[in-house]
């Protein structure tokens, strides 16, 4: 099996991402469809340096691992705090700036 | 035997000097009282006058690659290094009467700040995509945080969230985006090795082409060029003002450093094919902005949307590819630092002293009482708008030259008319200082009736400790902040008048990239 439906698959779960970041409304599952992009990220570039034999793809992963569960970190700490200070956990009734 | 790599301390001194400063402050924070504002200041300006006096002695050194060549020391890093230190050793002392700060902690909001100013550094030396990455995050996480610090206020949180999930989306689309330029050019992470990679011709291998098209809309997502720039004006105005000045400035600083290096390292070769496509993006961001900062009334937003069209004229220098272009970028950046810092700093000081927030009204009728603040704000918006006689004007005029010198003249023409347009805007809030009265109620009544007060249930901005009922400067007028604010005005008409130091300056960065960029 080629590299090819690898890049596939990881093109999909991409889109499926930025798509979800783009209609969901609950920020949590904002959060979750980010962490999406970045491992279809991931998985492109582990199917390249699988296929490349190269070492270099896999260390780019795991820091993209460690970044992304800081993101999450700061994400879920902003959450909780709008929470605590009961603004709806709806992205579209946060819209007291308005663009 | 293992053979040690050999580190190049000297080189990697001001990065060495900031992680130690953050340690400190974040352990002096721990220490002692909440509201130690004086000790974590005075640490935190230190540690940033620690990296400015071993950046400036890295200037006379010779370019050095890094840890195995993951970053590069040599005129562009260490300029835009300096640029943002000095942003951020602006934004310490307007942070020391921040409601923000008080209520995040001092020690906390400082070590966030010098972590992003760390994150800053990192990112304008990375030449590997892998230390590009992860210098990017360490810049944009605790912003991320620092937007969010003023929990009271659900503006601040919701810009913090806005700002993460954009963001967000940046990083992601950059980091897919490397991807594929790593798997285009077999295997390459560095960026001289992506250059020998991908050849001179970028249309006959669609991975390398959809890699940097991603790289190129995760960068227009950190500097907000548009069309990538509607969450500019949403963050900045939520985001504390001093946290909006340092972001405004340094992020653009930074994010600007490792573009100009990315396309021209490693995509230096392929030249002509990107250059039409940066170049469009120029001229959409200089109309976009200019364009939607006409009817802003909060000053915020309208110097974000000001922000979206000097990213647009940066943007200009940057995709020429010479070694000029490179200079007037720099020393852009340099003079909007200084200008930018006048004039949020006016800003959040008159935040602090009346219950408008950022509403132009809050600077309605200044002139009489207040005239350090209303000509320091008079300056800044003339110099942003480019008139002779501020350092504004030199800047768009390198950019200007640059550009027909880069047979780019019509993004030149499209500069100058960019700048028409802004005069509209920056002249409404010089009229606001100078012509219109100042507004009739007194401030603290007008709190209750104002969006900008505050929400209903919370204590009233007027109320808080360190300001007198009425609304009026309470006796602790700061003067360091008073201090901050002329001294960055007044290198801005300094410049404006002997621009040669800072042409001096900006002239390392252009001689760092030199070997990759052409004449002219």
């Amino acid at each position: 099996m080629g590299t090819t439906w690898y890049l596939v698959l990881s093109a999909l779960l991409f889109a499926i991402g930025a798509g979800g970041v783009l209609v969901r409304r609950s920020p949590l599952v904002i959060l979750l469809c980010l962490e999406l992009m970045l491992n279809s990220a991931n998985l492109a570039l582990l199917a390249f340096g699988r296929n490349l034999g190269n070492a270099d793809a896999q260390v780019f992963a795991m820091i993209v691992m460690v970044v992304a569960a800081c993101e999450v970190v700061v994400g879920l700490g902003l959450i909780v705090a709008m929470y605590r200070r009961r603004i709806p956990l709806d992205v579209d009734e946060a819209r007291e700036l308005r663009g | 035997m293992i053979e040690t790599p050999a580190i190049d301390y000297g080189a990697l001194s001001p990065i060495i000097a900031l992680v130690a400063g953050i340690c400190v402050v974040l352990l002096v924070g721990l220490i002692g009282p909440r509201g130690r504002r004086g000790l974590s200041s005075a640490l935190t300006l230190a540690t940033l006058a620690a990296a400015a006096g071993l950046l400036v002695w890295q200037l006379g050194e010779p370019d050095a690659d890094l840890v195995a060549g993951a970053l590069r020391s040599d005129g562009l890093s260490i300029t835009i290094g300096l640029i943002v230190v000095a942003a951020a050793a602006l934004v310490v002392p307007l942070q020391l009467r921040d409601p923000a700060a008080e209520e995040a902690g001092f020690g906390e909001t400082h070590t966030l700040l010098l972590g992003s100013v760390l994150g800053m550094l990192l990112l304008a030396e990375a030449q590997n995509l892998i230390s590009f990455f992860v210098a990017l995050e360490l810049l944009s996480i605790p912003l991320y945080v620092l937007c969010g610090s003023h929990r009271s206020r659900s503006r601040s949180l919701e810009s913090g969230l806005k700002y993460l999930i954009v963001g967000s989306i940046g990083s992601a689309t950059l980091l897919y985006g490397s991807a594929f330029i790593y798997g285009g050019s077999g295997g390459a992470t560095d960026f001289t090795a992506i250059a020998q990679g991908i050849g001179a011709d970028l249309a006959d291998d669609p991975l390398v082409l959809i890699g940097i098209a991603l790289v190129a809309v995760g960068l227009a997502f950190k500097v907000s060029i548009a069309p990538f720039h509607q969450w500019t004006p949403d963050v900045y105005e939520g985001a504390p003002t001093p946290i909006t000045a340092f972001m405004a400035v340094a992020t653009k600083a930074a994010a600007f450093a490792v573009f100009a290096r990315f396309f021209i390292t490693a995509l230096g070769p392929s030249a002509d094919q990107w250059q039409p496509a940066l170049a469009a993006l120029a001229a959409v961001t200089i109309v976009v902005g200019n364009v939607g900062a006409l009817g802003q009334d909060s000053l915020k937003r309208l110097l974000g949307y000001s922000g979206v069209a000097q990213a647009g004229y940066m943007l200009t220098g940057l995709l020429l590819g010479t070694v000029k272009g490179i200079d007037a970028l720099v020393f852009y950046l340099a003079a909007y630092m200084l200008i930018n810092m006048a004039a949020f700093a006016v800003i959040a000081v008159r935040e602090r002293e009346t219950a408008y927030g950022d509403d132009i009204t809050a600077v309605q009728g200044i002139g009489k009482d207040r005239p350090a603040l209303a000509w320091s704000l008079t300056i800044s918006m003339l110099a942003l708008a480019g008139l002779p006689g501020t350092a504004g004007f030199i800047g768009k005029l390198f950019l200007i030259e640059a550009a027909v010198a880069g047979n780019y003249t019509w993004l030149g023409v499209f500069i100058v008319v960019g700048s028409m347009i802004s005069l509209v805007y920056y002249l409404r809030v010089v009229a606001a200082i100078w012509m219109r009265p100042a507004p009739r109620l007194a401030p603290a009544m007008a709190g209750a009736s104002t969006e900008a007060a505050g929400e209903p249930g919370l204590p009233r901005r007027t109320g808080e400790p360190g300001r007198t009922p009425s609304g009026a400067p309470s006796g602790g007028r700061c003067w360091l902040v008073l201090g901050a604010i002329l001294a960055a005005t007044a290198a801005t008409v300094a410049f404006g008048i002997v621009p040669s130091p800072l042409i001096d300056f900006s002239a390392h960065a252009g001689e760092g990239l030199a070997s990759m960029l052409g004449p002219g």
